[in-house]
């Protein structure tokens, strides 16, 4: 069902590193950099499943409308 | 081939992060450094009334190595070329403050001390180094502070910023 689960490590790694920087640069009381940078990550993943996500919605509208 | 890169990648980041550390651990250093070397000035030109000349030469064979070149070159240059003290102080704290990392801001005390050097009496000379070193103390203050603050997070923040890039590029 799954084609590829490298995707899915590779966000992992993503997710787990933003949430450190996040946290050091809280820690450091750079509250502003933190939130930019969790922007940042959460951007650059949306970007990484976009073409999924075109799938997805591709797949509910031939499922419902039966042209897509 | 793809593990060698991702491993570059990782590795040169996290030198540029222990890099800049380094930095932020040398500025007090050096400004400590600049703190004594205007003491000394000072007790050369108020006790033995030495020459400027006389007392960058006293002072660059007495202090640690960055600072020391910086008070041999301009005991030098005066020495050998006529031109007016504060060009040579002008010339040489541009081109010390390139090779250190120290802000805009000690240059700028350098410089404003240069201008009154060599221009007073002993007692106003004594009042201008004693404003310079008030000026170097708040700075120091600073430097110490950034250091304290900034200094772990950006070893691993290097660290951090290469494991990203790396997976991003996986």
């Amino acid at each position: 069902m799954i084609g590829d689960t490298s995707i899915l490590f590779q966000i992992a790694g993503i997710g787990i590193i933003v949430a450190m920087i996040h946290t050091i640069l809280k820690q450091m009381g750079k509250e502003e950099y933190a939130q930019f940078v969790s922007l940042v990550g959460f951007i650059i993943v949306l970007l990484f499943v976009l073409n999924s996500i075109s799938d997805l919605f591709q797949e509910i509208r031939s499922v419902f409308f039966y042209k897509g | 081939m793809k593990w060698f890169g991702a491993l570059l990648i990782v590795f040169t980041l996290t030198w540029l992060g222990y890099e800049w550390s380094k930095k932020l651990e040398q500025r007090p250093q050096l400004i400590r450094v600049l703190k004594s070397s205007l003491q000394i000035l000072e007790a050369e030109i108020v006790y033995s009334q030495a020459s400027i000349m006389e007392a960058c030469h006293n002072i660059s064979q007495q202090i640690p190595s960055p600072v020391s070149g910086f008070f041999r070159q301009v005991a030098q240059q005066l020495k050998h070329e006529p031109i007016s003290l504060y060009d040579i102080w002008d010339k040489e704290t541009d081109r010390f403050c390139h090779s250190v990392f120290l802000s805009s801001e000690e240059k700028e005390i350098m410089k404003q001390f240069g201008r009154t050097l060599g221009q007073h009496d002993i007692v106003q000379q004594q009042k201008y180094i004693q404003l310079a070193l008030t000026h170097l103390d708040r700075k120091l203050k600073e430097a110490e502070d950034m250091n304290y603050r900034y200094g772990k997070m950006v070893k691993s923040l290097g660290l951090l910023a290469g494991l990203f890039l790396a997976i991003l590029l996986l």
